[in-house]
């Protein structure tokens, strides 16, 4: 298989500058292309700015905008992923990553995981995605999307690879965080990142794209440290922390199916076991199964939570503690 | 390729991790705290609040340029003490932006320390930038009279500070800059702030780093030795000092704050890890007391869309660069 060039364009969008950004977008893909890269890679809303607020609906695009098509337009002879804020046809606000390739939107993935907690509201301002699909494309391999917080829970990235994808590509827009002077590059924050990215690699047998973005909104700082991650776990490139850039690296995507069959940890997943247990597990924690089925469950134990409290308290109206 | 640097975990000095919940030391080392020129610690830093000055430096340095670009402005104002806080953002500034951008503003009163303003003087003389010296004594006095009146201590001195930022945010239009706060994360969480007096600012750089860890950036940057090492100082009367107005020491304040805060430990826990319980409590009062100081004041809501609560727009959004 012949190899494939990455290019990972780690940005500063400007905040709320669609057709800044656009320019940047435009610019940066023709620079991948005459570099040679088969595959660019733009950060999480990178056409828009993170901290939009009520910002959000008014940089909004839907799928049918002409600025998208224009983008994917751009996009002949070389694959990109691009990021957005979505509308859809019943106006809710996505957060969205999109494959173009020649001239087409192949496939667009809506965040599953907008996170609202610490730092982040996106739940204020974005609907959750419902889907998690992996799509063919121009480069041979299944691709798999993720959008930041998606990949801090750990179905993502599974599912993915078992839908069919052999590169996952998670753009973000991570704010960088916790400076404190024992950690690998002296931020937390990148620490966690790099260390999940090198395991989901090795997990699912799959080549991981992490392409964050750099510069500032607001009070937070985006810390950059894109990279690319092969099917052992070992990390191909890494950007540097903070620099605005388009990096390139080189992979051979042979090096999935020599992993896959050295390593067979997809083939050996058990989904079926999986859909059983979560399907018991979803019926304990809404409280639907019968007493004597959640066998496990110790008397009193609140539906879902096997182990009784020591005080117990009164179990949520409607539901049935575990006799 | 950029080589990720890698290091080894410090551990504290009981060979616990640093951030282990139940392995904090009472008394922590001081493994990071760099050396004056007579070989001797500059200052006392608790492990757990070391942080990594190279990389604090590039995200205040992007934050600061952004703050600017993104509001139109090339230039600072900054009130120059003599103190560690204001000296240390003078440097953060010029290593931004460029000493030429640069304006320091000397803001003595009568009573204030000769040696302070030596130590600013020596800051400007080291950085080479502009500066002014503004003496606020007519105005202090103007106000309470020659002998000060029948006012307090903290009347005169609350009144001085907000002299100073009257004079900052007029030299802010003069000199086409914004205002650089120089508040720390400790002085501010305690409240030993002026609210409208030293706390007003258009952004602030150091707000989020405890004193601690303003001395270490500060020792990294190239503060001079004297401003690191002298006692920090309100310097609203002779001889006076913040850690004998707190009656706590900040090594330990910083780090009782960064426990019950960041960490987000109770004061149960606390004890355990030898703090004196009844000073936790005092510093839990100070800090919920100082609440008001760290807020926009609140709008009564009447209307449909209300500044803060559901009208929520970044501070630097299309079209709020100065035209």
């Amino acid at each position: 298989m012949t190899p494939l060039r990455i290019a990972l364009a780690q940005i500063a969008p400007q905040l709320g500058l669609l057709d800044e950004n656009l320019a940047t977008h435009h610019g940066l893909i023709e620079r991948a292309r005459d570099e040679g890269a088969g595959l660019v890679v733009f950060p999480e809303l990178g056409l828009t700015g993170y901290q939009l607020q009520d910002l959000a609906g008014e940089v909004a695009m839907r799928l049918d905008d002409p600025r998208l098509a224009r983008l994917a337009g751009a996009a002949r002879g070389l694959s990109a992923v691009v990021s957005f804020v979505e509308e859809s046809g019943d106006h809710r606000l996505f957060i969205a990553a999109a494959l173009i390739e020649d001239g087409e939107i192949r496939h667009v993935h809506r965040k599953v995981h907008p996170p609202t907690y610490g730092l982040f509201d996106e739940r204020r301002f974005f609907a959750a995605g419902d889907a998690l699909r992996a799509v063919p494309s121009r480069l041979g391999v299944g691709v798999g999307l993720a959008v930041c917080e998606d990949f801090w829970h750990l179905p993502v990235p599974q599912l993915l690879a078992l839908d069919g994808a052999q590169i996952l590509i998670n753009v973000s827009s991570s704010p960088g965080r916790d400076l404190a002077a024992t950690h690998e590059v002296g931020l937390g924050t990148a620490s966690s990142w790099w260390t999940l990215m090198r395991a989901y690699a090795q997990l699912t047998t799959s080549f991981v794209v992490f392409c964050n973005r750099v510069g500032v909104d607001e009070s937070i700082s985006f810390w950059g440290g894109s990279e690319v991650v092969s099917p052992t776990g070992e990390t191909l490139f890494q950007a540097p922390l903070y620099d605005e850039g388009l990096f390139t690296v080189d992979v051979n995507l042979g090096d999935v199916r020599r992993e896959r069959i050295a390593l067979p940890l997809l083939r050996d997943e058990r989904p079926e076991l999986q859909l059983r247990e979560l399907a018991r597990i979803v019926a304990e924690r809404a409280g639907l199964s019968q007493p004597a089925r959640d066998s496990t469950a110790e008397p009193g134990a609140e539906p879902g939570l096997d182990v009784a409290p020591e005080d117990a308290p009164s179990p949520p109206i409607g539901f049935r503690a575990a006799r | 390729m950029w080589p990720p640097r890698t290091r080894q975990a410090r551990r504290s000095a009981s060979g616990q991790p640093a951030d282990g919940r139940a392995a904090v030391p009472a008394v922590s080392a001081t493994p990071a705290a760099p050396l004056g020129a007579d070989g001797e610690p500059l200052f006392e830093l608790p492990a757990e609040l070391a942080i990594d000055t190279d990389v604090a430096r590039r995200v205040i340095g992007e934050f600061m340029r952004g703050q600017l670009r993104q509001s139109g402005f090339e230039r600072v104002v900054l009130g120059l003490s003599g103190g560690i806080d204001s000296g240390l953002v003078a440097y953060l500034v010029a290593e931004a932006v460029g000493t030429e951008h640069l304006l320091c503003v000397l803001l003595p009163y009568r009573t204030s320390s000769p040696a302070s303003q030596a130590d600013a003087e020596e800051v400007v003389r080291r950085l080479g930038c502009t500066s002014e010296l503004r003496d606020i004594s007519p105005m202090v006095d103007g106000f309470f009279g020659p002998d000060g009146g029948d006012a307090s201590a903290m009347r005169r001195g609350n009144f001085a500070a907000r002299q100073r930022m009257a004079v900052l945010y007029d030299r802010s239009v003069t000199w086409g800059g914004l205002v650089v706060g120089t508040g720390n994360k400790t002085e501010s969480l305690i409240g030993y702030t002026t609210i409208f007096g030293d706390s007003a600012c258009a952004f602030n750089p150091i707000g989020d780093l405890y004193k601690s860890q303003v001395r270490q950036l500060a020792a990294a940057i190239g503060v001079p030795e004297t401003i690191i090492r002298k006692a920090p100082s309100a310097d609203l009367w002779p001889g006076q000092t913040d850690e004998a107005e707190a009656g706590i020491r900040y090594p330990e304040l910083d780090r009782l704050l960064y426990w019950r805060i960041d960490k987000r430990r109770s004061p149960d826990d606390l004890a355990g890890m030898g703090f004196d319980p009844a000073v936790v409590e005092r510093v839990d009062r100070l800090v919920a007391g100082a609440e008001f100081k760290r807020q926009v004041p609140p709008i009564a809501k009447l209307g449909p869309r209300t500044a803060g609560v559901d009208y929520l727009y970044p501070r630097r959004r299309p079209g709020s660069t100065r035209g």
